[in-house]
C-alpha cells in the first residue's frame, strides 16, 4: 500500500465542494448496470431470435390457428402473423418482459444491500428514482421495438408481403397493411409503459425482486380475466390490459380510434399514478437496511 | 464554512414506534479529529450514522456536516463527506473498477487516474478487474474505503470497519485508518471494539441503548477504567483469601478467587500466597481495564453520562 498522504491527491485538500451529477449521469449508471446483467441481455436477444422461430413453426403447420385473431390468415399474408403474435404477447408476455427489469430495478438494491452505497454519493433520491424509471421505460420500449421489428421482418420475409384480410373481411393493400401492423404494435407501447410503472411501484414498495417481477404478470392476467366478465363496461376502459386491444379498431372495415384514445388516457393515468406513488415512497423512505 | 465543526449533531432522536433507537444524543466532532462512537450491537451507533448520511430522517434534533444540513443543502450536505454504513456493499456482477467508475459518475465524475489511485491505497490494484462477487469480506471492506476516498473526503465515516475481518485484516484496516487520519482527514469511527477505538481515536462517545453513556477523551476514559481482574486458583482458597491484606480479593461464584488491583498489588498478593505454602494452580487475567469499563458503561442501568474534559469537541446527552 502506498501512503495515504501521497495518494489522497490534490482533491483531498480542496474545500470538498463537488460537481453534482446530472440526471443523465444517473441514467448512464443505471444503463451500465443493466447492460452488465445477463438477464437483460438475454431478454433482448430473445426478442430478436424467438419471432423467426415462431414464424417458421407456425408457417410450417398444415392447419393455421383459426380460433385466434388473424390466425386463419397466417399462411395468406406475412402481415397476419405479427398481429397474431401481438395478440398473444399482450396476454402475459409483454407485462413479463417489462417486469423482468422494472420489477427488479429498485428491489435489487435492497437485495444487494446497495441503497446505502448509492445514496451516500452526491446523487439525490429524486435523481436515482428518475434514472431507474427512465432506464426501465427505455428498456420496455426497446424490447417492444425489437420484438415488433423481428416479428414483422421475419414474417414478411418468410411468408411474404401479400395483402391482408382485415377484421371486417376487407382486403388491405400491402403498403397500408405494413403501416397498420406497425401502428398496431406501437399502440402496445402505452400500456407497456403503464405496466412498467406498475412494476416499478411494486419493486420499490415491496423491496422484493421476485414479487416485483411476478406480480405485474399476475395482475395483468387477473385484469384480462376481469375484462372478460359481463356487466363491467364502465370498469373495462380503466383496466391496464384493455389498451392492449385498442389496435383492433385500426383493422376494422370502418376504422375507429376511440379505444386508442381511451387506452392512452388509461395508460397515462396508471403510469402517472404509479410513478407518483413510487416517488413518494422513495423520498420518504428510511433506509434502515440495504 | 472551513471553521465549522465536521459533525454538529444536536439532540438527535430517532424512534421506531415505541423503541427509541437514538435518544437525544449530541455529537460534535472538530475538523481533523479522529472520533470514536463505541457501543454494543443495538446501542444506536449505526442508526446515528445513517442519520448523518441522510439515509434516515431524525425525529428530533439537528444535524450539520461542515455547517450544512439536509434540510437546507440536500445532497450538498455530503460534500466532503464519505464512508460506509455497516459492511460496504457493491454490485457483485461488476468488477471493483466498474463499481468505482459508476460511483464516481454519481459523484459528478473523478479525475483521470483517481480510481487507480484509490485502488492502490487499499491494495486492490491486482484484483481491480475481478467481479466483486468473488471478493472476500476483507476485500469488500477495503473496497468500501476506496469508494469513500474517491470522494476526496474531509470527513470519513466508517461503521465498524474491522467487523468480520481476520486479525491480519483488522491490523491492516487499523493501519490504513491511522494513515488516513495522519493525512489530516477527520475520521468518525463506530465500533464495538474498545481496543480499536483506543488505538485510533482521540475522543470517544460510548452509547448504550440509544443514549450517551460516556463522552470524552481516550485519556479520560482510561482514567475511569476499573482495576484489572485476575482469576486465581490455589490448593487452599479459604486460607489464600485470609491473606488478602489490603488487596481486594473475593471468592468467585464459579470457584477460585478474583483479585482486583494494580499489577504490583496482584504480584505482592501472589507472592504472599506462595510464601505461605499454598500452591498456585492457575492465574489468569480475565478483564483488561478498558474492556471492563466498556462493560460497566454499556451494561449498567441507564443513568446520566460520564464525561471527561473535551478540548476540541463536545458530546452530551
Amino acid at each position: 500500500m502506498s501512503t495515504a498522504t501521497e495518494t489522497l491527491g490534490p482533491g483531498a485538500a480542496a474545500a470538498g465542494i463537488r460537481p453534482l451529477p446530472t440526471l443523465l449521469d444517473a441514467v448512464g449508471w443505471e444503463v451500465r448496470k443493466l447492460s452488465a446483467q445477463i438477464r437483460a441481455r438475454a431478454v433482448l436477444l430473445l426478442m430478436v431470435i424467438a419471432p423467426p422461430l415462431i414464424v417458421v413453426i407456425v408457417n410450417g403447420q398444415g392447419r393455421p390457428p383459426k380460433d385466434t385473431l388473424f390466425g386463419r390468415y397466417v399462411h395468406d399474408s406475412g402481415y397476419a402473423m405479427p398481429l397474431l403474435i401481438l395478440g398473444f404477447a399482450s396476454q402475459w408476455v409483454l407485462p413479463m418482459l417489462t417486469a423482468i427489469v422494472a420489477g427488479d430495478i429498485f428491489a435489487a438494491e435492497d437485495h444487494h444491500g446497495t441503497w446505502k452505497t448509492l445514496l451516500t454519493r452526491s446523487a439525490s433520491r429524486g435523481q436515482v428514482f428518475w434514472a431507474k424509471a427512465i432506464t426501465s421505460i427505455a428498456f420496455a420500449i426497446v424490447a417492444v421495438v425489437l420484438l415488433a421489428a423481428s416479428t414483422i421482418g421475419s414474417s414478411v420475409l418468410i411468408v411474404g408481403h401479400q395483402q391482408l384480410t382485415g377484421l371486417g373481411g376487407q382486403l388491405i393493400p400491402s403498403g397500408t397493411a405494413a403501416w397498420l401492423v406497425g401502428l398496431s404494435w406501437a399502440t402496445a407501447l402505452a400500456p407497456m409503459i403503464g405496466f412498467t410503472c406498475l412494476a416499478l411501484l411494486l419493486s420499490i414498495w415491496t423491496r422484493n425482486p421476485a414479487f416485483g417481477i411476478a406480480a405485474p404478470v399476475v395482475i395483468g392476467l387477473t385484469m384480462q380475466l376481469v375484462g372478460t366478465l359481463g356487466g363491467i363496461e364502465a370498469l373495462r376502459p380503466l383496466l391496464l390490459t384493455t389498451p392492449f386491444e385498442s389496435w383492433h379498431g385500426l383493422l376494422a372495415q370502418e376504422r375507429f380510434y376511440g379505444p386508442l384514445t381511451s387506452g392512452l388516457v388509461a395508460s397515462a393515468v396508471w403510469s402517472i399514478g404509479c410513478l407518483a406513488a413510487g416517488y413518494l415512497i422513495m423520498r420518504r423512505r428510511d433506509f434502515t437496511g440495504g | 464554512m472551513t471553521d465549522s465543526l465536521a459533525v454538529d449533531a444536536v439532540d438527535v432522536t430517532k424512534r421506531y414506534g415505541d423503541l427509541v433507537a437514538v435518544d437525544a444524543i449530541t455529537v460534535r466532532v472538530a475538523q481533523g479529529e479522529v472520533y470514536g462512537v463505541l457501543g454494543p450491537n443495538g446501542a444506536g451507533k449505526t442508526t446515528f450514522l445513517r442519520m448523518l448520511f441522510g439515509l434516515i430522517a431524525p425525529d428530533a434534533g439537528s444535524i450539520r456536516l461542515f455547517g450544512r444540513s439536509w434540510k437546507d443543502a440536500g445532497p450538498r450536505t455530503l460534500d466532503g463527506v464519505a464512508g460506509f454504513i455497516e459492511s460496504p456493499k457493491f454490485y457483485p456482477y461488476l468488477s471493483a473498477r466498474r463499481n468505482l467508475v459508476g460511483l464516481s459518475v454519481l459523484d459528478g465524475g473523478a479525475p483521470a487516474g483517481r480510481i487507480d489511485e484509490v485502488l492502490e491505497i487499499v491494495d486492490l490494484s491486482d484484483r481491480a478487474d475481478d467481479k466483486v462477487g468473488g471478493y472476500s469480506f476483507g476485500m469488500r471492506q477495503r473496497l468500501g474505503v476506496a469508494a469513500s476516498l474517491l470522494r476526496d473526503p474531509r470527513l470519513l465515516v466508517l461503521d465498524e470497519p474491522g467487523n468480520g475481518l481476520d486479525p491480519a485484516g483488522m491490523r491492516d484496516m487499523r493501519a490504513l485508518i491511522a494513515r488516513l487520519a495522519g493525512s489530516g482527514l477527520t475520521v468518525l469511527l463506530s465500533s464495538h471494539d474498545m481496543v480499536e477505538v483506543e488505538e485510533i481515536c482521540d475522543n470517544v462517545t460510548v452509547m448504550r441503548a440509544g443514549r450517551v453513556a460516556f463522552h470524552g477523551g481516550i485519556a479520560d476514559l482510561r482514567a475511569q477504567a476499573p482495576e484489572q481482574g485476575h482469576r486465581l486458583a490455589t490448593s487452599d482458597d479459604p486460607r489464600a483469601l485470609s491473606l488478602s491484606g489490603g488487596t481486594r480479593v473475593q471468592e468467585h461464584p464459579d470457584g477460585g478467587l478474583m483479585v482486583h488491583g494494580s499489577q504490583a498489588e496482584v504480584d505482592r498478593y501472589v507472592a504472599a500466597v506462595v510464601g505461605a505454602g499454598i500452591s498456585l494452580r492457575a492465574l489468569r487475567l480475565t478483564e483488561a481495564p478498558l474492556e471492563a469499563l466498556f462493560f460497566m458503561l454499556t451494561e449498567a442501568d441507564a443513568g446520566p453520562p460520564a464525561t471527561g474534559p473535551r478540548p476540541t469537541a463536545e458530546v452530551g446527552a
